[in-house]
């Protein structure tokens, strides 16, 4: 029996929560801090950051495009626009420039013939690092020589963090974050008032700050200030596993803003009372919540040596399809053709590719993929914070036409995402284009196809162990 | 000193040294720096090794891109193999690289000689046309037309030498000469390094993704 036909809805539908952000991001603009420092000033800083995070990789990479112009062919942005200068290639331009002039074999010589970097060109390298690169690496698939251009990219974005660059939206969460720890107001009190809400109106229990737990679960922002239902199909399928888990008040939050914006400090300051947190309550398993840049902050964190660490890093699809290969998630079979969305994080840039596809056999799904499917799927047009960007919203829209073609070849219905700004974009787009089809977030719908086993001992989802 | 003499003299010889001596301060001063540590756990624990297939992979676009791609890298085939078997193949090369090392070798037949430089010609021809044709694909600079204009005077001037066209023979020959040094001469300062960067490159990527379980 499905749990779908018995649950009242208890939250906003995910269509009423892409509205809800929408007035949340208009706000953000408003809050967005002001440039404090001089403009030489702010230029220094981008240089010396550009020149502290080149290692070989970086200069590498830098001294090998020859402009064959293939990367093109991959970029979601160009492909969606024609124009040149959303060309994969010259995003790494400046960056190449500072470090011709600073760091290369010939500094010397391009100290001679190029000019300097005024803080102008910075502010023009700012759409192209954060509005038209969701750093999905699509482009490093088709690069004859194999250049990692999200890599380089990123590099870009610490530097315009440190010239006061960052677009207001994400300048401004990245502020909240820092200073208040919190992302769009989802405090500890948040998680709170949210798992009593679920645990009133939904009857589901979400053991809160147990000391000790075998599994520690991550939420995020997206859960606690718009789709409740995240967390509560978490908590169902946890509850129904019948396993040792629990979420920390004091690390619980998926979304790192650090690593949006470029800020590798605030980065590794998000991540830190995380792995606290997990290893404070004997944790063998941190599963992170569907939130795709939360797998890279964390499973794929480069500061981190995760494997000192007495606890794995999974992701919330990983950690389902491990469930449904071992024979411990019973599905009911799901109606009608569906596919799937790698998002780019825990695809391509992540690895986690089976795993999802392992849920939705274990649904007897009728499942088709897309044309272009695991480290060639095209990127939604809304990763790496540019969801959030308001002056992206062209680029988005004119991408996303892309990833609607893709999901239309295949036929399906409805189009499986585990990642909460994929959704997010996703709804956004089909909203605006009336598009016929569904968007599922992979965790709510194991949620609602769980088998209720008449037959098996009751659980005692507040111990987490069989009762 | 005739210009044939300077040419065959202190043009080539500067230019080889400018050749060896440039590219290996290219390299080492990219490759001293030092690499970043990625402290994350690899997905398997051997996995990481499997990244430096892609130096070999990455010779051919995967089915994905192949119809994007197919005639940029058709053509890119076809010009660095002709142009390999120009370079090596014919007998006054042969010659040359002899009294440079002492290594011999049989050549090429005349004909076939002139037809592996005209493949490589018009693939160098259908590589610059493409490229101006497309300016927002390409994004070219100055660097793109002088690596191309670099690489196609040698060949030009080659085939204009050994078909008696233009100047009297020993002028075309000192013109081939000199245009096969300037050649040389700039390989370790433009895009024509790309013939050591990729390996380098591949493999990083390579390793970076395999580290994450992505074959690339």
């Amino acid at each position: 029996m499905s749990t779908t036909a018995t649950t009242a809805p208890i939250f906003p539908s995910f269509e009423q929560v892409v509205q809800g952000f929408a007035g949340q991001i208009g706000q953000l603009r408003e809050m967005a801090p002001k440039p404090t420092l001089s403009d030489a000033v702010r230029v220094r800083r981008a240089i010396d950051t550009l020149i502290a995070e080149t290692n070989a990789d970086e200069a590498v990479w830098l001294e090998s495009c020859i402009r064959c112009g293939q990367c093109t062919t991959a970029c979601h942005y160009f492909q969606a626009t024609g124009e040149t200068k959303y060309a994969p290639m010259r995003k790494m331009n400046l960056y190449r420039k500072v470090y011709q002039r600073e760091i290369g074999p010939f500094r010397w010589w391009y100290q001679l013939v190029t000019r300097e970097v005024k803080l102008k060109d910075l502010e023009e390298l700012q759409e192209l690092v954060y509005d038209s690169c969701s750093e999905c690496g699509r482009c490093t698939m088709v690069c004859p020589m194999g250049i990692d251009t999200a890599s380089l990219v990123h590099h870009q974005r610490s530097a315009l963090v440190a010239a006061e660059l960052v677009p207001p939206e994400l300048a401004a969460l990245r502020m909240e974050q820092k200073h208040a720890g919190t992302v769009f107001g989802a405090s500890a009190d948040s998680l709170r008032k949210m798992v009593d809400t679920i645990r009133e109106k939904a009857g589901v229990i979400i053991p809160l700050d147990k000391e000790r737990a075998e599994i520690m679960v991550l939420s995020s922002a997206v859960d606690l200030v718009g789709n409740g239902n995240g967390l509560l199909a978490t908590a169902r399928v946890m509850n129904h596993l019948g396993v040792d888990w629990t979420v920390c008040s004091d690390g619980f939050e998926s979304a790192n803003f650090g690593l949006l914006s470029g800020d590798m400090s605030l980065w590794k300051k998000q991540v830190d009372p995380i792995v606290a947190a997990a290893q404070r309550i004997g944790a063998k398993m941190l599963v992170i919540a569907e939130c795709g840049h939360a797998y890279p902050a964390l499973r794929w964190n480069p500061m981190l040596k995760s494997g000192e660490l007495p606890f794995e890093m999974m992701y919330m699809s990983e950690y389902l399809g491990r469930q449904a290969k071992a024979g411990r998630l019973q599905l009911t079979p799901l109606k009608g053709k569906i596919t799937y969305h790698d998002p780019c994080k825990t695809g391509r840039r992540g690895g986690a590719f089976e795993e999802p596809r392992a849920v939705l056999k274990a649904m007897d799904a009728d499942f088709v993929e897309m044309p272009a499917n695991k480290e060639y799927n095209w990127c939604c047009g809304g990763g790496a914070g540019i969801f959030l960007l308001e002056r992206a919203t062209r680029l988005r829209e004119e991408s996303f036409k892309i990833k609607m073609e893709q999901v239309n070849i295949t036929g399906a219905e409805t189009v499986v995402v585990s990642c909460a700004s994929c959704r997010l974009n996703f709804e956004a787009g089909r909203v605006k284009n009336h598009w016929d089809r569904k968007v599922e977030s992979l965790v709510e719908l194991v949620a609602e196809h769980l088998i209720e086993d008449p037959r098996a001992v009751p659980i005692n989802p507040a111990q987490g162990v069989r009762a | 000193m005739s210009l044939l003499e300077f040419a065959r003299g202190p043009a080539i010889h500067w230019s080889l040294i400018i050749l060896v001596a440039g590219t290996i301060w290219r390299l080492l001063g990219v490759l001293v720096l030092t690499r970043g540590a990625d402290l994350s756990r690899p997905r398997d624990a051997f996995g990481n090794f499997k990244g430096y297939r892609t130096v070999f992979s990455r010779a051919w676009p995967s089915g994905e891109f192949t119809t994007a791609t197919r005639y940029q890298t058709g053509m890119a085939y076809l010009f660095h193999l002709a142009t390999l078997i120009v370079v090596v193949g014919i007998v006054p090369h042969i010659e040359f690289i002899t009294g440079l090392t002492g290594a011999s070798w049989p050549g090429l037949p005349n004909a076939a000689g002139v037809a592996f430089g005209i493949i490589a010609l018009a693939s160098l021809l259908a590589l610059i046309l493409r490229r101006i044709a497309k300016p927002a694909v390409y994004c070219s600079n100055w660097g793109d037309y002088f690596a191309w204009f670099v690489m196609a005077a040698p060949l030009v001037t080659g085939m204009m030498a050994f078909a008696h066209l233009g100047p009297r023979y020993e002028t075309m020959l000192a013109i081939h000469l000199l245009s096969v040094a300037l050649l040389f001469a700039w390989f370790p300062f433009g895009k024509l390094m790309h013939s050591f960067w990729f390996i380098f490159s591949r493999a990083q990527s390579g390793v970076a993704y395999a580290h994450k379980g992505v074959r690339i």
